[in-house]
């Protein structure tokens, strides 16, 4: 196994900090919910989105997500961190709600985190073939340097649009983990866990999900334009 | 898992970009971790990749930033929910759990006993458990052999594989042949594990094994009837105690049934129960009849 934190899986528990927010939550304190809310909830609707595609179906799941949190704060021991039972409360609403309406889920079947056959981050055709004398496997079309583009080059109004394009066009496996670890900033622990995946699998699938958001994208990193 | 690379000029830039993900997230080994350095070091086209794959994963990150915009109306209507359906609020709660027996509606947090009588109104108490299913809950059997063999047996009926529910930790057996303060701690373990996999609700079903063999005595069974009240009063659970009317004593039922139960289920009303006894005074009285 990889050297990587956690790769026990003992999994990250609440810091100090949120079992004193739990506690305040507890005793009825309507700012310290609020402060909650706004942290999570256009992160619980983006997620709730991949499930559902009816906006006001994916609402109310965000809303039982929401009683969830608020009825079960008295039994919540922290042993996962307070954002991965939020977002476990959430996966599990959206997931029976997508099956009832007949929908496919992410990692819905059984072996469902079954990863498939092998995916190249990047096209083999853009590196020389294994039986190259000289540079096997090495790039023939490097991408171009980047630091050629202006700054915060990505964040322009189009290649927002591009960007969620591409996302949209992910495998919805694959979509669901690069929006919970890139999007809305999970570690890839974190994720793994909301949504009882191996680790390994979760970053092969996180992998995957990049390396063709990058590529769909490829034409905006560049310089020339 | 794989060697670890040799040196850079050894390492294929179609193998290194495979590497990112786990190298952006720590998880190479030491070994790994330095090949894909010194291959960096010298090639120029994958450290492009490598900084073309920063910006993108920090403009996802920018994508998730950008709306954070609230709704108004929709955050002063959590906040609402959280003023009226949190277990602070010390008012009556809201009936909004279907009950899954006699069309009735409970409130997370109650503790109800059922009376029944006939093979009929035994065999309904499986729709207690049935609308939890539906619900996506989590159902614990708490009873006598034989009542739980029947209970899975409807469940059967009704379409709901037990088996499968069991292996999806759905359903799950709480044994009542222990004492009381194990009972009740394995209870509130099982609930709590539930809410801390993401489960909405658990529904505990009891069936008492009064003088059943391997089971507590009878003033033990009270001593848990009476706390398991207050134990689950601010949890996300409903707990319904079947009380055969037919075979058990007058004292059982009544202290056990009547006195233990906050709330009652009886010819198909679910109502509050005047005659609940808070713990405390239960168990002193008991204490006193005992000695």
């Amino acid at each position: 196994m990889s050297s990587g934190a956690n790769a026990s899986g003992a999994g990250q528990t609440a810091t100090h900090a949120e079992l004193s927010l739990i506690e305040a939550l507890r005793q009825g304190n309507e700012d310290a919910f609020g402060r909650l809310v706004d942290q999570h909830h256009a992160s619980l609707r983006r997620v709730a989105r991949l499930y559902l595609s009816n906006r006001a179906v994916a609402e109310e799941v965000v809303q039982d997500t929401w009683l969830g949190v608020i009825q079960g704060m008295w039994a919540f021991e922290g042993r996962s961190s307070l954002k991965t039972w939020i977002f476990r409360i959430l996966i599990n609403h959206a997931k029976t709600r997508a099956v009832r309406e007949g929908r496919t889920v992410p990692f819905g079947g059984v072996g469902a985190d079954d990863i498939g056959g092998p995916e190249a981050a990047v096209s083999p055709e853009r590196f020389h073939p294994a039986n190259h004398p000289a540079e096997p496997g090495n790039w023939t079309s490097p991408p171009r340097d980047i630091r050629t583009s202006p700054e915060g080059r990505l964040l322009a109004r189009e290649v927002g649009e591009q960007l969620q394009k591409a996302i949209d066009a992910l495998p919805p496996n694959q979509r669901l983990v690069l929006t919970l670890r890139d999007v809305e900033g999970c570690s890839t622990e974190e994720v793994c866990n909301v949504l009882g995946i191996q680790e390994t699998n979760g970053r092969v699938l996180l992998h995957r999900a990049r390396a063709k958001v990058r590529a769909a994208l490829e034409p905006y990193l560049e310089g020339g334009g | 898992m794989r060697q670890p690379i040799g040196s850079s000029t050894g390492m294929p830039c179609q193998e290194l970009v495979e590497l990112v993900t786990a190298y952006l997230d720590g998880a190479l080994s030491p070994a790994d971790r330095e090949s894909c350095d010194a291959h960096w070091r010298t090639c120029p086209g994958c450290r492009t990749y490598l900084a073309q794959m920063q910006l993108v994963v920090g403009s996802l990150g920018h994508l998730g930033r950008r709306d954070a915009g609230e709704n108004g109306a929709e955050r002063n209507h959590l906040l609402d929910l959280f003023r009226t359906r949190g277990f602070h609020h010390r008012g009556p709660r809201e009936r909004s759990v279907p009950l899954g027996v006699a069309d009735e509606f409970a409130s997370p947090g109650d503790h109800i006993s059922y009376f029944w009588e006939s093979e009929d109104e035994f065999d309904a108490t499986a729709g207690f458990l049935a609308a939890g299913v539906e619900r996506d809950e989590v159902c614990v059997l708490l009873g006598h052999a034989g009542a739980n063999s029947r209970l899975l047996a409807d469940l059967e009926r009704r379409g709901l594989a037990p088996d499968r529910l069991r292996r999806g930790d759905r359903l799950h057996t709480v044994s009542g042949q222990q004492p009381a303060d194990a009972v009740l701690g394995a209870i509130g373990d099982r609930i709590r594990t539930a809410v801390d996999r993401g489960a909405p609700m658990v529904r505990v079903l009891g069936n008492l094994g009064w003088g059943h063999p391997g089971w507590p005595a009878e003033g033990d069974i009270l001593r848990l009837e009476a706390r398991v009240t207050d134990a689950v009063r601010n949890l996300p659970s409903i707990v319904m105690c079947a009380y055969d009317v037919r075979r058990l004593s007058g004292r059982s039922l009544l202290l056990g049934g009547v006195e233990c139960h906050p709330l009652t289920l009886r010819r198909g009303a679910l109502r509050r129960n005047e005659h609940h006894v808070p713990a405390e005074q239960f168990l002193e009285t008991l204490a006193l009849d005992a000695a």
